[in-house]
């Protein structure tokens, strides 16, 4: 029942989907479109499990006067009164509303801000590191490096006045030498992929069963 | 501009300032910034997970008294839950069985179809045919035998050695290093205009010096 | 450079990184003040994108992904902006997705600022609730719908480019999860992946859906991702059942993608701010709007601080080897 029934259940499933794909029938269709109005039904409640551990986590912080555990309440209150937020104001549901709440504002004013800051102060750190860190101590290194310069001087308007062969070079990079390398690597995750779903599906991987309650 | 919209650029400015505090230095206000986002971020997601999935696509037809086979997700769904009980926690492998398996089935066709066949498929073209600019024509030689070269260089079953994997995989190494410098360049483009957004914000909305 | 000892090199190079910090910062901010417009010339990876929509009508629609989180917002939100003008200009439907619930805020913030008529150049919108009497009597079709809606007294504000009916000319369907299989979900219907839009509106009920039930019916879809989910469309849409696909990604990704143009699973890629910048280019171009917007503002920013960081990783260079580094088996490191 622990282990036996989780690993049918991937088994047959991922046969029948499969199987599904070759079948073009109304039967299979039909199966088919249970299944995509089940799933993500299924996968809504996977949301409890993040909101859970997290609630978990800081309430353990903040009875054992962790450090920092100050901070904890500003994890548990937004989590849980932002739902209050909505149930009050629900036409501010859409986003961009007219009449925008309290709930729309934390997330256009508050989440949005901090999370795309926190974003852009990599442009620091890669400033930082291009100064510290590239250095063309190779042959391979210097051409990597050179290929970087073109293409950054290629797709600035800057490298047009430079002269127009600087960002057609950038292009016939990006769409020749780099297409090949990058389909390499593709392709490599590709057949990466489809190992994947059949070792999952054959449950040689098993690592998601791991860590419920053992 | 409304009060609700200049309250919302200062407390947006007022963020955005305390986050880039952490540049010259740790401190309180940018760990508030920190974790209010993961708070608000979940309680967001809540809030849309409900609205947009569980209730117009459960409870809605459930109450309507249609559809109760939906009572088979739901089950499923709810087993999540019992993550937080140790004893009946391997219940929680059920929903991911379901989700995985039927996921990796339904992918496998396509995955094979879209990131294997057709990019093989396009790998494998004439290089010139008449009337191709040089360039073009170049690019497609490189193309083809790019592709190989940088295959070769990952392919770790035989010994780099000799005329076909000796020099096919220093070929494909040089290349792989170019698609490395065209990504490091757009790395660099990429974190430079997340700054300039926050910028333009700075400048256009809450000093209102530039337009 | 007899001058200068191995150790002045190593001061350079260990020099307390908020300098750096310092540096970038203005070289951000100042070009905002010394406008200089240097011209942005359209790839045709931005162009094949732009010709297709162009080529689109009021019978046509495309769906427009905010696949991305507000971490690359500055990236993705002037495309996702300069997309729906396009397509609001020439009166196609667009349907708006998300695949995760951030996303869903951001195109509602995408919306908002193409429907606030403060602002000349924008649209003004309809809301469903709005125009219900009109589809009481029976007006669904786009033409005879704004005549009679302007018939009844409604005045375009000055300034605004046009009407946009929520229902008729866009839906904005929001967050689903698992969205690639909300994709195989739609080859059979739309409407049974999205029971309701974000507002609750019934989304079965809405005109557009009658002329498209499905992704069959659908002319083409623009996914805007921070992540590889912009995959998904070309995996479970465009491989199943053929939906032609363009993508709006960082910078970051942008290089990886180029083997599916090259193969025809998309149609082109707007990469990164300037992939935005060159779509604003191409719509002013085409006369759908008076002046580019933010993502070509930010061009010249974008110059400068491309060549500072390339004179950083020259002089980075010369001090290291100059200092005589590269002999050394480690050098001194300092934060």
């Amino acid at each position: 029942m622990k282990r036996t029934v989780p690993l049918m259940l991937a088994l047959v499933g991922g046969v029948i989907m499969i199987i599904q794909y070759f079948i073009p029938h109304q039967v299979s269709q039909d199966v088919f479109d249970y299944y995509t109005s089940w799933a993500p039904v299924v996968s809504g409640f996977a949301l409890i499990l993040g909101v859970g551990s997290i609630t978990r986590l800081h309430y353990h912080k903040l009875r054992a006067r962790e450090k920092n555990w100050p901070f904890s309440i500003a994890v548990l209150v937004p989590i849980y009164l932002m739902p209050i937020f909505a149930f009050f104001v629900p036409a501010s549901l859409g986003g961009g509303s007219e009449f925008p709440g309290f709930f729309d504002f934390m997330y256009t004013r508050v989440q949005v801000p901090i999370q795309a800051t926190m974003f852009s102060m990599l442009a620091f750190y890669i400033a930082s590191a291009a100064f510290r860190a590239f250095r063309a101590k190779s042959l391979l290194a210097t051409v990597l490096l050179l290929a970087a310069v073109i293409v950054m001087l290629g797709q600035v308007p800057v490298g047009d006045l430079l002269g127009r062969w600087l960002p057609d070079t950038g292009q016939w990079i990006l769409r020749y030498p780099n297409l090949a390398a990058k389909r390499a690597i593709e392709l490599g995750v590709g057949f990466g992929m489809l190992a994947t779903c059949l070792k999952i599906i054959f449950g040689v991987e098993r690592g998601w069963l791991g860590g419920a309650g053992r | 501009m409304t009060f609700y919209e200049t309250a919302g650029v200062w407390v947006a400015a007022l963020f955005t300032l305390a986050i880039y505090s952490f540049l010259y230095r740790e401190n309180p206000l940018y760990r508030l910034a920190e974790h209010l986002v993961v708070g608000v971020s979940l309680g967001y997601s809540i809030v849309l997970t409900w609205q947009r999935i569980l209730y117009p696509r459960l409870v809605q037809p459930l109450a309507a008294g249609q559809e109760w086979l939906l009572i088979i997700p739901a089950t499923l769904g709810l087993l999540y839950i019992t993550r937080f009980f140790p004893k009946v926690a391997w219940l929680s492998r059920y929903p991911i069985g379901f989700l995985l398996g039927t996921g990796m089935g339904v992918s496998f066709p396509l995955d094979m179809q879209a990131l294997v066949l057709r990019q093989i498929h396009s790998t494998v073209i004439p290089v010139f045919t008449p009337g191709t600019p040089w360039d073009v024509a170049l690019g497609t030689a490189v193309i083809v035998l790019g592709t190989l070269a940088a295959l070769i260089y990952f392919f770790f079953s035989k010994p780099h050695k000799g005329p076909f994997f000796g020099l096919g995989s220093r070929v494909g190494i040089w290349l792989i290093m170019i698609g490395f410098g065209a990504t490091f360049g757009f790395t660099v483009m990429g974190r430079i205009s997340l700054l300039i957004g926050r910028v333009q914000f700075l400048l256009a909305d809450w000093l209102r010096v530039i337009h | 450079m007899s001058g200068m000892n191995a150790n002045t090199w190593e001061k350079m190079l260990n020099i307390d990184r908020r300098w750096i910090f310092l540096m970038i910062g203005v070289v951000v901010i100042v070009p905002f003040f010394i406008r200089m417009g240097l011209p942005v010339v359209p790839t045709d990876e931005v162009r094949s994108v732009y010709s297709l929509i162009d080529t689109l009508e009021a019978d046509d629609a495309v769906f427009v992904g905010w696949d991305f989180d507000p971490g690359t917002e500055a990236e993705n939100q002037p495309m996702g902006i300069a997309v729906l003008r396009h397509a609001f200009s020439r009166h196609v439907p667009v349907f708006v997705t998300a695949v995760s619930p951030l996303g869903q805020g951001l195109a509602g913030q995408g919306l908002a600022s193409v429907f606030d008529t403060r602002t000349p150049g924008n649209f003004a919108l309809v809301r469903w609730a709005d125009w219900e009497p009109f589809r009481a009597a029976g007006h669904a079709g786009r033409d005879s719908l704004e005549a009679a809606w302007e018939a009844a007294g409604n005045a375009l504000p000055e300034g605004a480019l046009g009407w946009v009916f929520e229902g008729v000319d866009f839906a904005h369907l929001g967050y689903q999860p698992l969205f690639s299989l909300v994709i195989l979900g739609m080859g059979s219907s739309i409407a049974a992946q999205y029971p309701t839009d974000v507002s609750g509106n019934p989304v079965p009920e809405m005109p557009m859906l009658h002329a498209h039930k499905n992704l069959r019916d659908v002319d083409l879809a623009v996914t805007l991702a921070g992540s590889s989910a912009c995959m998904w469309c070309v995996i479970y849409g465009n491989a199943k059942v053929g939906l032609p696909v363009a993508f709006g990604v960082t910078a970051v990704m942008a290089t990886d993608y180029f083997p599916y143009i090259q193969s025809g699973q998309i149609v082109g890629m707007m990469g990164g701010l300037r992939g935005a910048a060159e779509y604003e280019v191409l719509e002013t171009e085409g006369g759908y709007t008076q002046a580019t917007g933010n993502a070509y503002r930010g061009m010249d920013v974008q110059s400068l601080a491309h060549i500072v960081i390339i004179l950083l990783v020259i002089l980075g260079n010369i001090a290291f080897f100059a200092g005589g580094f590269h002999r050394k088996t480690a050098l001194k490191a300092r934060r």
